[in-house]
């Protein structure tokens, strides 16, 4: 249906692109005179009108419509009819959906097949009018189109401040997309906030969401289920230290040797080497970090006596220092390549050694730029997700060991939310409160790099 | 001539600092060694598991194939082939050849075949009909455990209630083996198999085709969105508050963990707006909004360095803003833009978390046939057999990660190609 | 050629090279100790780039390579054994942008005396710096803010501070590469006096493109065209009595 409504609005838009570029030509030699614009863009006035905004309205309704047959059916549940929470009614439009779509299991009510029916009926119903409206807009902006067809018309520009408008509706999408992350976690953290409050879920040391929440409240099971999310922060915290102290001594100095003493050929051959570290897909990282250095470091550590666990911080946090080598190599190459060669040659020209001049001199005017790259790499170690998830493990231990098994705030998200949720649980509903967290978190490291950055700009411009 | 003062403390100093010098220095290509041998060491670890993971172990058999009884109802439809006896002479022949008369003997000697080799027969069946009523060799695959054996990963030294073949099942294996009938191929199941529980017959072609669709859907949202949020911004947009809200949001976005991206996902493209669990539709979309900051970013730097001085060329002979940016700058643009929206794609190639928020997680059979069907993509697979513990699983995932990165560096090769073809220097 | 007390500098047969092009040809000169020598030519004429060989500046700069022999004091600078640090701690050089080091007044001046070990202790330190800056004519500008960042001063004064941060070395030579390109002509008399001063302790080689300039301080005078030594001699000879056709050309304006 989607396809034939769209097909057709677009057959009639080149229907009024020939339309328009007929009646200016005829016009204009009937007149002998030129037209303000050229032909091409009276055929596109009246085209693009009768495109756009049908397929604007098409593919809203197509986003909208089953929230809006969810919510006309949920007003004709029979009365009387006991739910359980959100979730209930959720299973219950689910299936109602499936027995409209001839997906029928087991024997449902019959108030539910009556229901099925009214939403088939609606549904064709609703097919129909939306075609009609579709093409009928398409044809009446059509018509206006070419009605403003005249030679003196500025078909032109209005047909780039047409364009200008779809550019700059493009350039919304980024505070869309950013409006509805926000929307995707605040609502359901709000509704865990009443469930857990938020002084336990930011000061509890214990995580245990295994129970089940949504009857915490007074059906004698408190104290079961815990939400303090302490240990999963100091886990990440934990980790990306480890992530820390493998990238950074290893990709500063690679950074400074790459800048300040490697020839061209090498540079050459090691950055982009480098630089194949960070294209590996994070999953591949995972698999290595819990297949192969776990394992080693089990092995090594057993050697010394020593107990680690077979998901150990170490070894989670150690690949991904390795993954976020490049990341702090080539930031801190940009900076160090930046600072400008006349403060080199003071420091050379006062006799200074290279490394003199890269110690004293080249690095403290880097320094900012250094620091806003290693805070962006912590930004990355806390939102890494797929590597924690796999070689960090699940238990929630409030420990600063790092040979212990310890989780983190994304491997949580991850596990809580992957698979069949029950909505409503302060379980589910804590992975958003964890994202809301995460996206804080994340958000002013980056502000704060994006700060230090700009001064540091300023500094050499 | 007498030295200085200055020239003597210098001199005196010299042998120290020299020193530190080369311990600087040595640092930096200790770094540097190490950073690559934390490469090859991944490489090598997923290549020496991989590699062995594209090849498995077949056995030849000589299957007569008797029309009655794989076709009973003659019309080879599916349903006819499903009721046929595929499988049980498939275990007559093996029996026969294994030699196994015991009941516990059969029973062994039964367990040595892939579980999908009735399956691989009615397809030969299927796809050479004129081939019925004869007796043809036809290659099946071994068990995962009698695949391991081959390998060495089970040992015969091993007491026997400690690995998974039994004494008389590596009995049968080896002298088949004798007779000539297990051969060490390159494996079609990883390449055309689909998901599945027992290793021997797992594949990635699902997950491949299913990454392809998303990508699609990813790319057909993203360039075209991307490309025009950076055209509209870097020369359309007036300076003022919108505009730079905008741009401090895509900076924002560009740093928001994917995790995240997947939880939008959930919430607002399946909870809200009633879409389907698992599709590529949905991944795409996602993927979509992810890799947006990334193209708008390049796709601005590409339009910036198209030098004011074509826009001026262009505005000169009369052509307006738009005419100048739409026939001069964006085509002088599009190769940059083209290469950033690559890079972009390669990173939603491997990435994983996001995807598993809206469900591609789930373990589907089926290859999707369009981006409305339920599927998953390749990092997700290999995320998914990761979590197996069998041998051949940890090999195939090994594979899978191969061809992943084969992917991977055909993209990015694509776009360092691109660039430097279509590099202008002005 | 008039006759020179003491040579400190000796360049005999010195070609430069920048991958196949060549910058400086075959140029043999002897410069006197303190003194002022004045380098002048049209731009591009190789005078900064012959300046930068005589502290091996020009190492830094890749695919750079040099012909014919270099002494300084009587040692030949590019010989193997020879180390570019003690050479640098001696020959001294001062930019064409004036470049501090993003740090404190102080922290400028003091940093040569650091990296050479010159001083002992903070106090002998202390009084490095204000002996350098005293030598710079800077001291009574910057003495209550020596704490202040050396880029918060102003364009002749950043000049100062990088000859100060020279002179802390106890250089013997200090080269000047157009030194006062980028300053206003206050700032620029203020560093000409400056020179006359320093020229009694320490040999001043001066590339400059400002024949007036030249004519004000130098003893010495080298006149360099596309990469060839053209005249040198007596400053006041090659203003007044230019032996060279191309000289005079240039002094009188008609090439520049």
């Amino acid at each position: 249906m989607l396809t034939i409504i769209s097909v057709s609005v677009i057959f009639l838009g080149l229907l009024f692109y020939v339309v328009g570029t007929t009646k200016i030509t005829r016009i204009c030699d009937a007149a002998g005179i030129r037209p303000h614009s050229l032909f091409m863009y009276h055929g596109s006035f009246p085209a693009i009108l009768a495109v756009a905004p049908p397929l604007v309205l098409l593919s809203l309704w197509v986003v909208a419509d089953d929230i809006v047959f969810n919510m006309m059916l949920e007003a004709r549940f029979p009365e009387g009819l006991e739910v359980e929470g959100r979730q209930t009614i959720l299973i219950l439009l689910a299936q109602i959906r499936n027995i409209a779509e001839g997906i029928i299991v087991g024997q449902p009510d019959d108030w539910i097949i009556g229901l099925a029916d009214t939403l088939s009926n609606w549904r064709n119903t609703s097919d129909t009018i939306i075609a009609g409206i579709t093409v009928g807009l398409s044809v009446i902006c059509g018509l206006f189109g070419i009605s403003r067809v005249k030679p003196e018309f500025r078909a032109r520009n209005a047909v780039e401040a047409l364009l200008l408008t779809g550019l700059g509706i493009c350039s919304l999408i980024a505070i869309i997309t950013t409006i509805g992350i926000v929307f995707s976690v605040i609502f359901e953290s709000i509704r865990f906030f009443k469930l857990v409050p938020p002084l336990e879920f930011l000061t509890g040391t214990v995580w245990n969401p295994e129970f089940e929440g949504a009857a915490r409240a007074g059906s004698g099971q408190e104290g079961m289920s815990a939400y303090g999310s302490i240990p999963l922060f100091v886990g990440t915290f934990l980790i990306s230290i480890i992530a820390l102290s493998v990238s950074v001594p290893v990709g500063l100095f690679s950074a400074i040797y790459l800048s300040e003493y490697a020839s061209k050929r090498v540079r050459g051959t090691v950055k982009p080497l480098l630089e194949i570290l960070a294209g590996v897909p994070t999953v591949v990282y995972g698999f290595f970090a819990a297949l192969s250095v776990a394992p080693f470091f089990r092995e090594t550590g057993g050697m010394f006596g020593l107990d680690v666990a077979s998901e150990s911080a170490l070894a989670a946090g150690f690949v991904m220092g390795i993954m976020i080598i490049p990341f702090v190599s080539s930031l801190s190459d940009d900076v160090i390549s930046a600072v400008p060669q006349s403060l080199r040659d003071a420091a050379f020209g006062l006799g200074s050694t290279k490394s003199e001049a890269i110690k004293k001199v080249v690095l403290p005017a880097a320094l900012p730029g250094i620091v806003a790259s290693i805070i962006l790499a912590v930004s990355r170690a806390v939102g890494e997700t797929m590597i924690v998830v796999m070689a960090a493990g699940l238990a929630a231990n409030l420990s600063l060991n790092p040979l212990d098994a310890v989780t983190t705030v994304t491997a949580q998200i991850v596990t809580i939310l992957v698979g069949d949720q029950e909505f409503e649980s302060a379980k589910t509903l804590s992975a958003f409160a964890l994202a809301l967290t995460l996206i804080f978190i994340t958000l002013v490291l980056n502000f704060f790099a994006l700060q230090i950055v700009k001064k540091y700009r300023e500094q050499y411009d | 001539m007498p030295l200085t003062k200055t020239e003597q403390i210098v001199n005196a100093s010299l042998k120290a600092r020299r020193k530190k010098e080369r311990a600087f220095q040595l640092f930096g290509i200790a770094a540097i060694a190490l950073a690559l041998f934390f490469l090859v060491t991944l490489m090598g670890s997923i290549l020496s598991k991989g590699i062995p993971g594209f090849f498995q172990y077949y056995i030849t058999l000589e299957i007569e194939l008797d029309r009655e009884r794989l076709d009973p109802l003659g019309d080879l439809s599916e349903q006819s082939l499903f009721d046929g006896q595929a499988k049980k002479i498939i275990e007559e022949v093996v029996l026969e050849k294994t030699g196994a008369k015991s009941r516990n003997g059969r029973k062994a000697a039964r367990k040595l075949l892939s579980n999908g080799s009735d399956t691989r027969l009615t397809s030969f069946v299927r796809a050479n009909p004129s081939l019925l009523n004869s007796t043809q060799k036809v290659k099946f695959a071994l068990d995962d455990d009698a695949d391991s054996y081959f390998r060495g990963f089970v040992k015969k030294e091993t007491p026997e209630q400690q690995r998974r073949l039994s004494n008389i099942q590596i009995e049968y294996l080896d002298k088949m083996n004798e007779d000539g009938l297990i051969s060490h191929e390159i494996s079609d199941y990883l390449f055309f198999g689909s998901a599945s529980r027992n290793a021997e017959m797992a594949g990635i072609k699902g997950a491949a085709i299913g990454s392809v669709l998303t990508l699609l859907v990813c790319f057909v949202i993203a360039f075209p969105i991307g490309v025009a949020t950076a055209v509209y911004l870097e020369e359309f947009a007036p300076k003022n508050k919108i505009t730079e809200i905008i741009e401090i949001n895509i900076n924002n976005l560009a740093a928001v963990p994917s995790v995240v991206f997947g939880i939008l996902g959930l919430a607002i493209f399946i909870n809200l707006f009633g879409l389907p669990r698992s599709i590529p539709l949905v991944g795409g979309m996602v993927l979509a909004l992810m890799t947006l900051p990334t193209i708008i970013i390049s796709s601005r730097a590409a339009i910036k360095s198209v030098p004011p001085s074509i826009r001026d060329g262009a505005l000169g002979v009369g052509a307006s803003k738009v005419q100048a940016t739409m026939h001069h700058v964006v085509p002088l643009a599009i190769p940059g833009m083209l290469t950033g929206t690559i890079i972009g794609m390669a990173q939603a190639l491997g990435e994983t978390a996001p995807l598993l928020m809206i469900g591609m997680v789930a373990f589907i059979v089926d290859i999707p046939g369009s981006v409305t069907e339920p599927g998953t993509v390749l990092p997700v697979q290999i995320f998914m057999w990761a979590d197996f513990a069998e041998r051949m699983f940890v090999q195939k995932t090994s594979s899978a990660i191969i061809i992943l990165l084969l992917f991977l560096i055909l993209m990015n090769g694509g776009a360092i190609w691109l660039r430097k073809k279509l590099e202008r220097r002005w | 050629m008039t006759d020179i007390v003491e040579t400190i500098v000796n360049c005999d047969g010195v070609s430069v090279f920048y991958g196949e092009n060549r910058a400086i040809n075959n140029i043999s000169i002897d410069i006197g100790k303190q003194s002022i020598t004045a380098f002048i030519g049209p731009s591009g004429c190789g005078k900064s780039t012959f300046l930068r060989t005589i502290n091996r500046m020009n190492d830094t700069i890749e695919g750079c390579r040099i012909e014919g022999r270099v002494t300084v004091d009587g040692q030949d600078i590019y010989d193997a054994s020879v180390d570019v640090v003690p050479l640098r701690a001696k020959v001294g050089m001062v930019f064409q942008k004036p470049n501090p080091f993003p740090k404190t007044i102080y922290e400028n001046v003091a940093y040569g005396p650091r990296i050479h070990g010159l001083a002992r202790n903070k106090s002998q330190l202390d009084d490095i710096v204000e002996k350098a800056l005293t030598g710079a004519g800077l001291w009574a500008e910057v003495r209550d803010r020596l704490q202040d960042s050396g880029t918060s001063l102003s364009g002749g004064q950043q000049q100062r501070l990088c000859i100060a941060r020279t002179i802390a070395v106890e250089p013997q030579i200090i080269l000047m590469d157009e030194p006062c390109s980028a300053l206003d002509p206050i700032a620029t008399s203020k560093i000409e006096a400056l020179m006359s001063e320093l020229s009694n302790e320490y040999t001043i080689i001066i590339v400059t493109h400002s024949m007036q300039q030249a004519a004000r301080v130098s003893q010495k005078t080298a006149y360099f065209h596309l990469g060839n030594l053209i005249e040198y001699g007596d400053t006041k000879e090659i203003f007044v009595r230019p032996k060279d056709p191309q000289t005079e050309a240039y002094i009188s304006g008609k090439i520049g």
